[in-house]
């Protein structure tokens, strides 16, 4: 019988249906009884979205920066490479 | 691989790279370059990173003479950093180790009895939705604390998988993975963004 650690070990395979049918179907019989399980499997999935609808890695600015320069630069250089002399 | 080709305004935008439009880069450098540097913290220390980020943006200007759509790309400069990175990693003869045995991060894993039942119960009742939770601005920094802290392998998995929506295989293509070591990395990081939000709910603290 599957225990409330064993669910809690596999709960991402569940919420992203990476699951077999039979463990799947005692994932769901398991749900039905315990709502310890179902509070945390609602709410590592409201986690899950919360990452979801983050904007992602914050990145500095001045590294932004810093590669549009160097971009400028090779492009630059490049385009001085390709003009062909008179 | 990824099946779908890509989106009629990255069309426009490739096209624009491919003549060398700086504007196009620009755009390019801040829709992208979060998630490539993602991928790099897989394998690198931040400044080394950051330099193999720059190294490739560099390298993108004529490498993407031969970008041909048939991964988005988004995908297809995530793998060149890749290939960069795991290459650096072998000059300087590193390897990444991270134990991918136990899905249960050991916080959690304190709070079950011997017999398997919820000795610490989750706390949180009741499920907002991810849109209200993140009009919490104080929860949204925390969990930029929180994810600042993650192991490095664990935080670019979910940034890629979750932030930046990969499929799986790609992450697994991206990040050298096997299916299901990347499960194992997803699962933890996800723990430990759960754990956060209930202290956080609880308390209102970080």
């Amino acid at each position: 019988m599957l225990m409330c650690r064993d669910l809690a070990r596999i709960a991402s395979d569940y919420i992203d249906d990476e699951l077999g049918v039979g463990k799947k179907m005692s994932v769901k019989m398991h749900l039905l009884m315990c709502g310890r399980c179902r509070s945390f499997i609602g709410n590592l999935r409201a986690s899950t979205e919360l990452m979801s609808a983050h904007s992602g890695q914050q990145v500095n600015e001045e590294f932004v920066r810093r590669i549009d320069e160097r971009i400028s630069e090779s492009l630059r250089t490049r385009d001085a490479g390709n003009i062909k002399p008179e | 691989m990824e099946t779908t080709a890509y989106q009629p305004d990255e069309e426009d935008l490739v096209h624009n790279l491919k003549s060398g439009n700086q504007k196009a880069f620009r755009e390019a450098v801040r829709l992208y370059t979060p998630g490539m540097l993602a991928v790099a913290r897989f394998y690198l220390d931040h400044a080394s990173a950051e330099e193999t980020v720059q190294d490739c943006w560099v390298s993108v200007i004529d490498a993407i003479q031969t970008f041909e759509g048939r991964a988005s790309l988004k995908t297809w400069l995530h793998r060149i950093v890749a290939n960069r990175a795991k290459n650096h990693l072998r000059k300087n003869k590193r390897e990444i180790s991270t134990d991918f045995s136990e899905p249960l991060d050991p916080e959690l894993a304190e709070r079950f009895a011997p017999n398997g039942r919820w000795a610490k119960p989750p706390s949180l009742k009741s499920n907002e939705s991810a849109e209200a939770l993140m009009e919490n601005g104080a929860l949204s920094k925390c969990l930029d604390h929180h994810l600042s802290r993650l192991p490095e392998t664990q935080r670019s998995a979910l940034m890629l998988y979750e932030a930046h929506q990969h499929k799986s295989e790609d992450v697994c293509n991206i990040l050298d993975v096997s299916a299901s070591n990347l499960r194992v990395l997803l699962h933890r990081a996800r723990q430990k963004i759960f754990l956060m939000v209930e202290t956080f709910r609880e308390t209102g603290e970080c």
